[in-house]
């Protein structure tokens, strides 16, 4: 029962969602179509289906994000500003795409770099003095 | 032992082999050693860039305040950390990043992954963000920095770094800690400025994407900056006369897609020129446009016959309700 209203809710919003795509741009031409078409990615006849599959990778990264701690409401809006391309792109590979945080390497590379110099392997600290 | 010649030679060999290994890694510091590029000042210092230290593992909101604040965009880490940093990888994505910036209303343009094109960058006031893999390919340790000079002579990058204000970094030392992020670097500037090393492609791709992410009067301005340098694109053209519409002004975005129009005989143009005519409320123009659009086939056919209905569809309701007010075009 709770799956049914679940899915149910789920499907009303993502159709929604590609329904209001289409009029939004079903009149004027984005940048993105002519940049696309410029490059000669143009999309072929199946305009729909092109645009159903942006909603659900959207939704997609939407959730990811939020099961990677990001606020709701933020996450929302990261999406906003994503080009559909990138949208794809991250879509794919959220999960295993360099992520730049890492601080304690600094740490880390003093602390074996020490090591090497005692062990006579390097000589990158004056106050060293190898064992061997 | 003595080692025997043949044996000696052999050795020889393998140890020549893994010099030319090793250094094959570092062959453009190698080259900017023997040659410094022509037209470059011998050392640049940007110290006016603003200086965040990193908190645990947010050198990514970290470097993007620092990118931010040297293009005038005052912005702190704490806020971006909710833009652009991703609790669950204890760090921050590339397309992330680029799309920080934009929001943010710079201009975010990935920068070809050559130490001349850092030197070029920092050379014309702007610093770059790059990532490097601070560990080993198997073992990555993805770290972001801003480059914010070199020094020729001494033969070193100048970076804020992690906790570090100013960090000098060798050459090779960069060239191999960048080259796990296949060279990923990008600037992020001022609307009304264009990157020293990226060129057409690379712009273009950073403007599209700059347009859907920044408020309209700011893309129309970096439309407008480009279209100086490439006066003859498209895609530029099209995007300044979008972002004039969203910014709502329907006079400037008619003259430009009209010029685009005449000028490449697109047909994207024709139909969004029948669109701001129709809501200029001036149907016979329009009319004549979406036409033309259709005329010209292409993919954009579809959606030019959909405005040529809509231009007949409001006729009629221009007619009973002429006061009715233009419909903006709402971003998806």
């Amino acid at each position: 029962m709770r799956l049914k209203q679940t899915l149910a809710a789920l499907l009303i919003v993502s159709t929604t969602h590609v329904g209001f795509i289409q009029t939004a741009q079903a009149t004027m031409i984005g940048t993105e179509e002519v940049a696309r078409a410029h490059q000669g990615t143009s999309r072929s006849a199946d305009d729909a289906r092109a645009q159903l599959n942006e909603a659900f990778s959207r939704a997609d990264v939407q959730a990811r994000l939020e099961a990677l701690g990001v606020d709701a409401s933020d996450a929302r809006e990261r999406i906003a500003a994503l080009t559909d391309e990138d949208a794809a792109r991250l879509a794919g590979q959220i999960d295993k795409a360099p992520a730049g945080g890492i601080i304690e390497v600094i740490l880390f590379v003093f602390l074996l770099l020490l090591l090497t110099d005692i062990l006579g392997f390097t000589k990158v600290f004056p106050f060293t003095r190898s064992i061997r | 032992m003595a080692v025997q010649p043949g044996r000696r030679r052999l050795i020889g060999a393998v140890g020549g082999l893994a010099l030319i290994a090793l250094s094959g890694c570092a062959t453009q510091s190698t080259r900017l050693h023997d040659t410094p590029p022509a037209g470059l000042p011998r050392r640049v210092e940007l110290s006016a860039t603003p200086f965040h230290p990193q908190e645990d593992y947010q050198c990514g909101p970290a470097a993007l305040a620092m990118a931010l604040g040297a293009a005038g965009i005052p912005a702190s880490p704490e806020v971006l950390a909710g833009q652009v940093f991703l609790p669950g990888r204890q760090g921050s994505l590339q397309i992330e990043m680029l799309a920080g910036a934009r929001r943010n209303g710079a201009l975010a343009v990935e920068i070809p992954g050559t130490l001349e094109a850092l030197m070029q960058e920092t050379a014309a006031g702007n610093p770059v963000v790059v990532l490097l893999n601070l560990g080993l390919s198997w073992a990555p340790s993805w770290h972001y920095a801003v480059v914010i000079g070199y020094d020729l002579d001494e033969g070193a990058f100048l970076l804020r770094s992690g906790p570090m204000a100013r960090q000098v970094l060798p050459f090779s030392t960069l060239e191999h800690t960048w080259a796990r992020s296949e060279h990923w670097a990008f600037v992020a500037l001022s609307p009304d400025r264009l990157p020293a090393s990226a060129d057409e492609a690379r712009s273009t791709h950073a403007l599209v994407a700059f347009e859907k992410a920044a408020p309209p009067a700011r893309a129309v301005l970096a439309y407008r900056k480009a279209l100086t340098r490439w006066p003859d694109s498209l895609t530029l053209s099209m995007g300044l006369g979008n972002s004039l519409y969203r910014a709502g002004s329907l006079a400037e975005a008619e003259t430009t897609f009209r010029k685009a129009a005449q000028q490449h005989n697109a047909a994207a143009a024709w139909n969004n020129l029948a669109n701001i005519l129709l809501e200029q409320k001036r149907p016979g123009e329009a009319r004549e446009a979406a036409l033309r659009a259709i005329a010209l086939g292409g993919p954009t056919r579809g959606a030019a016959q959909d405005t040529l209905q809509k231009i007949d569809a409001s006729q009629p309701a221009l007619e009973s309700k002429p006061d009715r007010r233009p419909r903006k075009q709402r971003k998806k």
